[in-house]
């Protein structure tokens, strides 16, 4: 078909090209990986090879995937299960304060304060698991915040815990003390947060879950057991925000209450709705770029673009803040599928087709798991 | 033994008694109409049995075991399979999706191993998903397989569900109008339906539906309630006829109140039915001491016409208030 057809006798053509980009009956076959390849192959390299050997931002890498990890927790409790954790920060800091208490204080090997951390951090979730089954959306919302505002100002300033409000030290073994291969460490825990996640989605769990989220009347006439399922929701999450938490304590290597104020559970929220509720690849996408987001800011050619507009550095300290409202804004007004509905649109560009940010082809498709309209944010 | 039995069923939301000893049986192998003017409690009295409320007063049994406390996803693992008013489906997922999610109490895994992958969990897995897809055979749905459920049309919706509650595998199903929005061809088809799925998976049924040619269909005995109270039970030709029933749909004893109103030929024709029922002898109904009682409240208001098709119909003011007691 030439231009001109295009541009004149498409209307009563069934053959019409699509004006959204599908090209109906283009067929690549195998070659089609070939732009797949091109992308992935390189991004592998970069994020097994290269990152651990550069210096300058292999701690920023590595607390890309602990905020990863952290998306990854959050998102169980509002992607799929529909309720609102303002307080995660606080489940964070328990499994921190847990890890490093337990290694420098106690002298509990190392591997084992990692459990310790996702248990302990999972009691607590539970509890709050066990308002979420009495209370929910805004009055949980406001619970959840309280909890952990109220976390960061007692059990957070224990004396014992905190060394004293020194700050409890958290010293990685020798074997781990390299930050590339700290990195790597933390890669690993990403990599099984991950197939955690694929399982849920694959079994009755996550559609307990996203069945709760959507009607739970529903959920209980198809023999789901809501109780329960909120619960494990809760504790699941709490456990992986535990070990995220002690992942974090041994990234820093000191452990403070002041580490784990509101701002960062507000951060954490933002980082999964961003990334896009309900969609692996965008909360890591999202959690990733908010994990960045200081350093894009502060060492990057940004810092000299800034420098040279506004005379000043100070534009780092509340940039992020406006960054996230602004990206929060065009989430929920435009994009409601967050980072992950992009996916599409990527993907369908590698395979030849026209970049369509916002999936007109398929308008069903975007109300997912992954949309924010319903209950689980606005409740 | 009977399936399911209802015994004195009463409940109360603050000052209104949406169900006052209600006493209803569906036996093996039945399909049980349960039919009422709107706001007469019939879907109060579906979500009594099947545990969503916690009636004051009776009890019910299933099989001969007393069900009356066990929660809605005991009773759903038990084999009561339900329908909802307004669709009940998991609407941002898919047909397959929800198909799947119904099987949750059959899944034969526990959490854990699902979220571990074991392989017991990937076998059963496996089974949920050739169970979805023969269910999609069954009811001709295989082409909104991959497609979410949201998007579909109303009577897609119904029949999915259906679906759904099939797939909890249940030994009892209950079906909540599942006429509604369906033109009365599909219903017809429907009705057909209902009666191969009562062949073929050994089913028994409690129908809360609208459509009296359905209900004469493929009822074997009907219940009707009105303001929470049974009017009357019976075979359904008997029902049909019978004068406390035509009154409770119609709204008194008053037919020319109705002739007032616009006929078509269908109305006239209902109409016809109707007359020749008010006259007709009913000696083999079974009188119920609910009766009695309604016998004493004043007579209703006319109702307009259409109340048949009560779906629509505004009801008068003076009943506003017992509209709660429907849902």
């Amino acid at each position: 078909m030439t231009a001109l057809d295009e541009r004149a006798g498409a209307p009563e053509g069934t053959d019409a090209p699509d004006p959204h980009g599908e090209r109906p009956g283009r067929d690549f076959g195998p070659v089609r990986w070939v732009p797949r390849l091109l992308v992935l192959v390189p991004l592998a390299y970069w994020i097994l090879f290269h990152i651990p050997n550069t210096e300058s931002y292999v701690a920023v890498a590595t607390d890309a995937a602990i905020y990863s990890i952290v998306g990854l927790s959050l998102n169980i409790i509002i992607g799929y299960t529909g309720q609102l954790s303002l307080g995660h920060q606080g489940f964070v800091g328990v499994g921190a304060f847990t890890a490093a208490y337990a290694l420098t204080v106690q002298g509990v090997p190392f591997a084992v304060t990692f459990v310790l951390a996702g248990v302990l951090a999972a009691l607590f979730a539970l509890v709050i698991g066990l308002v979420a089954l009495r209370i929910t959306g805004l009055y949980l919302a406001l619970i959840t915040l309280v909890f952990g505002l109220a976390l960061e100002t007692s059990l957070f300033e224990v004396p014992e815990f905190t060394n004293q409000g020194g700050g409890q030290p958290a010293v990685r073994p020798d074997w781990l003390f390299d930050d590339g291969r700290y990195y790597l460490f933390c890669l690993a825990f990403l990599a099984a947060a991950v197939y955690l996640d694929y399982r849920l989605l694959k079994s009755k769990v996550g559609r307990a879950l996203l069945a709760i989220k959507e009607n739970e009347r529903v959920a209980e006439a198809f023999g789901v057991n809501v109780t329960l399922y909120k619960l494990i929701a809760f504790t699941l999450s709490g456990t992986l925000a535990g070990v995220a938490g002690a992942l974090l304590a041994f990234r820093i290597g000191i452990v403070t209450g002041s580490g784990f104020g509101f701002f960062l559970a507000l951060t954490f929220v933002l980082m999964t709705v961003v990334g896009g509720l309900g969609s692996r690849i965008g909360v890591i996408a999202g959690s990733s770029l908010f994990a960045v987001l200081d350093y894009i800011l502060t060492q990057t050619p940004v810092k000299v673009a800034e420098e040279f507009i506004f005379r000043t550095d100070a534009l780092k300290q509340f940039a992020p803040q406006f960054i996230g409202a602004f990206l929060l804004l065009l989430t929920l007004t435009q994009f409601p599928g967050g980072i992950a509905q992009q996916n599409k649109a990527i993907l369908d560009w590698l395979h030849g087709k026209r970049f369509n940010p916002h999936d007109l082809l398929h308008p069903g498709k975007e109300s997912g798991p992954g949309t924010v309209e319903g209950s689980s944010v606005r409740a | 033994m009977s399936v399911l039995e209802v015994r004195d069923l009463s409940i109360r939301f603050g000052g209104l008694q949406a169900l006052q000893d209600v006493n209803l049986e569906v036996n093996e192998y039945e399909i049980v109409g349960l039919i009422g003017p709107n706001g007469a409690g019939k879907t109060t009295a579906f979500n009594c049995i099947t545990g969503f409320y916690t009636p004051n007063t009776g009890t019910v049994r299933y099989r001969g075991q007393d069900v009356t406390k066990s929660p809605p996803h005991v009773k759903a693992a038990m084999g009561f399979g339900r329908t909802f008013q307004n669709v009940g489906m998991v609407k941002s997922s898919t047909a397959l999706e929800n198909l799947m999610t119904a099987q949750h109490a059959k899944a034969g895994y526990d959490a854990g191993a699902g979220l571990l992958g074991l392989g017991a969990a990937l076998n059963g897995e496996k089974r949920l998903r050739e169970k979805a897809d023969a269910i999609l055979d069954l009811l001709g749905l295989q082409s909104i397989r991959d497609k979410k459920v949201g998007g579909q049309s109303y009577g897609t919706l119904k029949l999915l569900e259906l679906g759904c509650a099939l797939a909890t595998d249940p030994d009892i199903l209950l079906l909540d109008e599942p006429t509604s929005g369906m033109g009365p061809e599909e219903s017809d088809e429907l009705g057909e339906r209902l009666l191969t799925l009562r062949r073929e998976f050994a089913l028994t049924m409690l129908v809360i539906e609208h459509h009296v040619p359905l209900v004469l269909r493929v009822c074997d005995h009907v219940y009707v309630l009105n303001f929470g109270r049974l009017l009357a039970e019976g075979k359904p030709s008997v029902i049909q006829s019978h004068p406390e029933v035509v009154a409770a749909y119609l709204g008194g004893e008053a037919p020319e109140a109705l002739e007032a109103t616009e006929e078509t030929a269908e109305d006239a024709e209902l109409d016809a039915q109707l007359e020749d029922a008010v006259h007709a002898h009913h000696d083999d109904t079974v009188a119920l001491p609910a009766q009695k009682t309604s016998d004493e409240e004043p007579p209703a208001p006319a109702r307009p016409r259409r109340a048949r098709t009560s779906t629509s119909t505004p009801r008068p003011k003076k009943r506003a208030p017992r509209k709660d007691a429907s849902s």
